[in-house]
């Protein structure tokens, strides 16, 4: 169920059948993230992998003692691209593996192109996702939706990316999907159709209990990504951007060359690994220690490393003392940036009153608190914005809702006409009217009662109170407690047991909230695996995005994205 | 693996990653300090706890990872990242799963790549063919016109306009053939074939063709006598071609054709020339490579020598341990120097090498500078001389500590040991193979004293034998002979097996003779541990280092009655000698030390007379081999290429030996040949019917004589020129046969191609016929 492992065993068998001798590997766009996510530079050189081109890159040279890997998307351009190669090779053999299923007319073009018999191995290897974590995977698709229907070429995209990882992981699963979105019964069904039409790939060994793919759609759950985040993971994302596990720093002021752009990755971060799921508060302390730490390894320049002793200790500690110098200076400049966002956006004020809005059920406190926030002139645009955004879907239907002085006041503010527009298309997009889960109100008795002892208790960390939805969701489903009502079964068998391979899929993006709740919900529930993917992992900004994408269906002005978040399409 | 932990210490401030004795549950700091305590207090207990040790350490050990390297002395510490007490499972910690789905279309892909290959190659052999005819036609005569014969031109009227790049044709824009395929191009669109490229491109089928293809190639009319035509041509053409050339620049010095016919003869050409070329940046990466395997089959070796060393022990020797550092060292700076090398390949000259090539250079480098420093600076550094005394010192006063303790609970079990024996031989099997290498560390430490190998009287010839083959073994395993020691140790298992029979046959003939069995043997175990005991004291009295006697006659008695009753006595089934030497001890104390596992006396006498002499070896025989494994990446690679710019040399000198056509595409595209039999057959036949004797017998004799040395085959072949005709057409029917089972296959008509495939073959045992009329 290792999504990431599932990926690095493909490319490792991949570089395995080629043999030794050098090797460029040829990817397209995506393989390159695919692939870039999971291996970092030094892991793959040591596989004797040199190069990494492009396919469609022009600049290759002719180099004939290279062996090439193919790594590919099964594209139109690509083939094309492929068969160009063929008919003149660039290098001594070629071991082709496609990230899909591919079609057989498209091998015959292949076989006719390759004239000078260079292809040694055609195959599927079906790595067709980025796994960011273990349990964590995205499409890097953006502005799925039209309207409430999908967009018709990221369907299909979203099929593939979605089957892909069912085969990755040799799971062919039961399909339940979200009631009230016709965008999760149509994945659902496309989903179906391939299980069926490829029945012979998805053969598996059967286990006991069947794995269960459990589609849901963003707008029933509008709430969590408009939330800031205290987690590392999290609040990296929200506030500098992860793109492919890469965060661009260049905007930082004064950063050194080399840190302009970092990998964060838990694969071989072990600070990150330790800490991606820490809050805040947490992390400060750690990088304290990890600071100590590492003045202690440090050699003290005024000592010179004087006796041989002293350089014998130095050079012994020393690879240990170079990687910790890297990591060191990575994490304290984003620990660094990151505080200085904090503060420098009023951001634990701000994100009290998220909280606030999201968790409690005071319309006068809240109310006052976003109208005292919008008032100060240190907030940012983007956090105004999303203050009324959570207010307005938060108390939607109240009867004293003060939402129009609210948007009186980001008027005021001079907050663009932009982002005051994209409110109404937020609560369109995640209003009470699409929803069909009780994200704010919950209905039931048991959960009223759930909801009033989590008040009595009252709260450990005030700005990590709100839970997703998609935990309660999962929750349900596990205790075989969710409604067949809001989820039905695609088919007409159904689940007897408790799940235990559970694969939960977004439509509309995921974020790293959910990714942490699930994170929580594999370590605390014996037997039970579960892995969580989306159209992409959204933050504040991308999610504004696609709902602007979504509601506008394409006449309203495009937001220009920032972090360089995602490739569309 | 979380649901394994009891439940109560869920939670608990001070347990650090499950670092708890699994016997009293103590907990304790770190893996080290846990491994100690088990040693210390709980060695004596039951074996299989070892086994539960061996998983929960593993699973520490895991933890540890996830931990920032702390070290035993930091104070346990409850970080939140202790991932795996609360019921489920971290997603890090997933159990491994196997490769996902993968599909192969590979077959399905050859299948369709064979058909066109089939075309191509086709294709490319009638280019060749005809521009061979061309060439030679062009030599022979100026008549365009005769170039008719080679291909059917294609008719002017035809052709209004250039196919290629659609321009009219008229006054102005002649019109232009391909000699090749007789298609008409415009000037523009023309290209043309130099003639020593001709050459080159068609060295290869010249000879083949010569033999049987020339007679069709040259107009009846051209010469009735073939032979001697045919070796003129043969000898003289290179020379010819290139005086022409420079006499005159004419039109005709150049074979003109067209863009596609072009393309196909680029693309072979390029083939040609990769085929042999073999860029230095590959043999100097082979060498790279190969340092870099040696160093990781190496490193490893002297880190486990050095943390021997370091720790005082003594089964390894300083300066050993010291010649291997040098090499691997040695090793590092050859793979830096030959990185640099790659690094700066093409650097000076003077068009400066693709982007590309230099960025391969420099990751190849960088990946060589990786490697260097990870493994580099890993190699821990040895103890002086002085040290390392200092540390044996020590070592030595912690063993006899231990030793004592050990022996109180050894005389303990030796009460014990007669009822558990069977117990304790089964338990003892499990350690085997992890102990084995310390096992091989064993003898090292020893005196010295060669007087021991004439007083170790083993009256058995078969044990000497064996002691023997051991005492080489550890040579050679100190001097890194890998392969000898494979050798030896299957001598010495085939020994020892034989010895194992001999000794149950013995036994077998005691118990017959007498009924008590058990006690004889007592008894003579006692016997035998007096004598030795006797031995050993008489050894530490004459002996210097008075403690390390005393301590080995002490090993020694702990033994006698349990481990070598196992291993001499009752060892005939048991005793399965696995390479070094037997783990008898093993058997019998579960979690004894070092200097335990190497008690048994055989073993004991063995290491005392056998190791000094191989440190020495050692010493000089490991740096031997590193001084010529130093030398031979440097001449290996030259070496091969000398031979093959030899044999080319010897090649061209014997007038070409590889000459005919079709092996040589065949050999170019290898499978093809053999996937598709129908096609793959006829091209077989002909070479070694129709061209193969000849050849031999031409090969045989110098190119130059060929046309006056009267040998037989190709003497009686100068044959009436109806015969040649008939031959002629018969190999055009052939060709014509062949063209319709390509086309057939094309289309998937199998039952055709058989059918054809059939016709050829019936055609070609025709023209062997002839041929042999012929003669």
């Amino acid at each position: 169920m290792n999504v990431t492992l599932a990926v690095k065993q493909y490319i490792s068998k991949m570089i395995e059948n080629s043999g030794p001798g050098m090797k460029v590997l040829l990817m397209d766009k995506e393989t390159t993230s695919i692939v870039s996510v999971v291996y970092t530079q030094s892991e793959i050189l040591q596989k004797e992998v040199y190069l990494f081109e492009r396919i469609d890159s022009q600049s290759r040279d002719n180099m004939k003692h290279l062996k090439a890997i193919c790594f590919l998307r099964p594209t139109k351009e690509n083939v094309e691209n492929l068969i160009q190669e063929l008919r003149r090779p660039k290098y001594s053999v070629y071991f082709i593996y496609f990230s899909n299923v591919i079609s057989k007319s498209e091998i015959k073009a292949l076989a006719e192109a390759d004239e000078q018999e260079v292809v040694a191995e055609v195959q599927e290897f079906y790595g067709d996702f980025i796994a960011v974590n273990p349990h964590l995977f995205s499409l890097n698709l953006s502005g799925v939706a039209r309207g409430r229907s999908w967009e018709p070429t990221l369907l299909p995209r979203t099929t593939q990316g979605l089957t892909s990882v069912l085969l990755a992981l040799k799971k062919c699963p039961m399909i339940r999907y979200q009631l009230s979105s016709d965008m999760a019964k149509r994945l659902g069904e496309s989903v179906k159709q391939i299980i069926t039409k490829e029945y012979e790939l998805f053969d598996f060994r059967k286990t006991e209990v069947p794995p269960l793919l459990l589609i849901m759609d963003r707008s029933d759950d509008a709430i969590t990504p408009l939330l800031n985040q205290w987690t590392y993971q999290a609040m990296v994302h929200e506030l500098l951007g992860l793109n492919n596990n890469r965060i661009d720093l260049s905007r930082v002021p004064g950063i050194s060359k080399e840190l302009k752009e970092v990998v964060l990755s838990a694969e071989n971060d072990e600070f990150y690994a330790n800490n991606l799921y820490l809050n805040f508060g947490e992390i400060g302390t750690n990088i304290k220690n990890l600071m100590e730490d590492f003045q202690k390894k440090k050699p003290k320049e005024q000592q010179k490393l004087e006796s041989i002793s002293d350089m014998k200790a130095f050079v012994d500690n020393y690879p240990q003392f170079k990687k910790m110098s890297g990591t060191v200076s990575k994490h304290v400049t984003v620990v660094g940036e990151l505080s200085r966002l904090v503060s420098e956006r009023h951001l634990m004020e701000v994100s009290e009153v998220e909280q606030e809005l999201a968790c409690q059920n005071d319309h006068s406190s809240a109310s006052q608190n976003v109208r005292r926030l919008l008032q100060n002139p240190r907030v940012s645009e983007l956090d105004a914005v999303r203050l009324v955004m959570l207010y307005a879907l938060r108390y939607e239907r109240h009867s004293s809702s003060i939402l129009p002085s609210l948007m009186e006041e980001l008027n005021r503010k001079g907050v663009s006409e932009r982002h005051r527009r994209m409110v109404t298309s937020m609560v369109e997009y995640g209003g009470k009217r699409v929803r069909g889960s009780d994200l704010i109100n919950p209905q039931d008795a048991v959960a009223i009662t759930k909801q009033f002892f989590k008040g009595l208790k009252g709260v450990e960390n005030v700005y990590t109170q709100h839970a997703p939805l998609l935990q309660e969701t999962l929750d349900q489903l596990i205790k075989g407690r969710l409604k067949d009502s809001q989820f039905p079964y695609l088919g007409p068998s159904s689940l007897r047991d408790r799940p235990q391979d559970i694969i939960v899929f977004v439509i509309g993006g995921a974020t790293y909230e959910e990714a942490l709740a699930v994170y929580n919900l594999n370590r605390t529930m014996p037997g039970v695996r579960i892995v969580l993917g989306g159209t992409t992992i959204h933050n504040t900004k991308s999610f504004l995005e696609e709902v602007t994408l979504t509601a506008g269906a394409g006449q309203a002005e495009r937001v220009q994205r920032a972090g360089g978040h995602p490739n569309r399409r | 693996m979380a649901s394994s932990y009891p439940p109560p210490f869920e939670g608990t401030g001070e347990v650090k990653e499950g670092f708890l004795c699994p016997l009293c549950l103590k907990d304790l700091q770190s893996f080290y300090q846990l491994q100690e305590h088990y040693e210390e207090e709980h060695s004596g207990d039951d074996r299989h706890v070892r086994g539960q040790l061996k998983s929960l350490v593993q699973k520490a050990k895991k933890a540890k990872d996830k931990l920032l390297k702390r070290d035993g002395e930091d104070k346990p510490e409850t970080g939140s990242y202790e991932s795996f007490y609360y019921g489920g499972v971290d997603p890090y910690m997933w159990e491994p799963q196997e490769l996902g789905a993968t599909r192969n279309h590979m077959d399905f892909f050859k299948k369709h790549r064979a058909a066109r290959i089939d075309h191509y190659v086709i294709e490319v052999n009638k280019l060749i063919i005809r521009l061979e005819k061309v060439r030679t036609l062009a030599q022979t005569t100026a008549d365009n016109h005769k170039l008719f014969s080679v291909v059917a031109w294609v008719s002017d009227t035809d052709v209004p306009f250039c196919p290629d790049c659609g321009n009219k044709f008229n006054l102005r824009n002649r019109r232009h053939h391909c000699r090749l395929c007789g298609s008409i191009m415009c000037r523009k669109c023309m290209e043309f074939v130099p003639l020593p490229l001709a050459y080159k491109l068609t060295s290869g089928t010249r000879e083949a063709r010569s033999v049987t293809g020339s007679q069709s190639q040259s107009p009846p009319t051209g010469g009735g006598g073939n032979v001697s035509g045919m070796g003129s041509r043969r000898g003289s053409i290179s020379s010819l071609s290139s005086v022409t050339s420079m006499l005159e620049e004419k039109d005709d010095e150049r074979i003109r054709c067209c863009l596609h016919c072009m393309d196909t003869l680029m693309k072979r050409q390029q083939k040609l020339e990769e085929k042999d070329h073999v860029p230095d940046i590959v043999k100097l990466y082979e060498r790279l490579r190969l340092c870099m395997d040696k160093v990781d089959e190496r490193a490893p070796e002297y880190i486990r020598m050095a943390e021997s060393l370091n720790a005082g022990e003594t089964t390894y020797n300083l300066d050993t341990a010291g010649g291997l550092r040098m090499e691997v060292q040695k090793y590092y700076e050859l793979i830096d120097a030959l990185s640099k090398k790659i690094l700066t390949l093409g650097m000076k000259e003077e068009p400066q090498p693709h982007q590309k090539t230099l960025q391969l250079q420099r990751m190849v480098r960088y990946t060589a500078t990786l490697f260097v420093q990870e493994k580099l600076l890993g190699l821990m550094s040895l103890p002086t001389k002085d040290k390392y005394e200092d540390l044996k010192e020590k070592r030595k006063q912690e063993q006899e500590k231990r030793l004592t303790q050990e022996r109180l609970v050894a005389q303990k079990r030796r009460q014990d040991s007669e009822k558990n024996r069977p117990a304790a031989s089964t338990n003892g099997e499990a350690p085997q193979a992890p102990r084995a290498p310390r096992m091989t560390k064993a003898g090292g430490w020893l005196p010295s004293s060669d007087t021991l190998h004439t007083c170790g009287e083993l009256e058995d010839p078969l044990l000497q034998q064996i002691d023997n083959i051991q005492s080489f073994l550890r040579q050679a395993k100190a001097a890194q002979r890998h392969d000898e020691v494979a050798m030896l140790e299957e001598n010495l298992r085939q020994l020892q097996d034989e010895y194992d029979q001999q000794q149950t046959s013995l036994a077998i003939a005691l118990s017959q003779r007498l009924a008590q069995e058990e006690s004889l043997q007592q008894d003579e175990l006692q016997r035998l541990e007096d004598r030795e005991r006797g031995e050993r004291e008489h050894r530490a009295q004459s002996q210097a280092p008075g403690s390390q006697a005393t301590y080995t006659w002490q090993g020694s008695l702990n033994l006698t009655d349990t481990g070598s009753l196992h291993g001499e006595e009752e060892g005939e089934e048991e005793v399965t000698p696995k390479a070094e030497s037997s783990p008898l001890s093993m058997r019998a104390f579960p979690a004894l030390t070092d200097q335990d596992e190497e008690s048994p006396p055989r073993l004991r006498r063995l290491g005392g007379d056998v190791t000094p002499p191989g440190g020495e070896g050692q010493n000089s025989s490991s740096l031997n081999p590193f001084e010529e494994e130093d030398s031979t990446p440097v001449e290996d690679p030259s070496n091969p290429f000398f031979e093959e710019i030899q044999k080319e040399h010897k090649e061209v000198a014997n007038g070409k030996k590889e000459y005919n056509p079709f092996e040589q595409e065949e050999g170019g595209e290898e499978e093809q040949g053999q996937a598709e039999g129908a096609t793959g057959n006829p091209f077989e036949v002909k070479e070694e019917n129709n061209e193969g004797n000849p050849f031999k017998e031409a090969s045989g004799c110098t190119p130059p004589g060929a046309s006056t040395n009267p040998f037989e085959g190709e003497d009686e072949e100068a044959m009436p020129d109806v015969d040649v005709i008939e031959e002629d057409l018969l190999l055009q029917q052939i060709d014509n046969i062949r063209a319709y089972i390509f086309d057939a296959k094309l289309n998937g008509r199998l039952d055709e191609v058989e059918l054809l495939s059939e016709n050829l073959r019936e055609l070609q045992r025709t023209l062997q016929e002839q041929k042999s009329k012929t003669h």
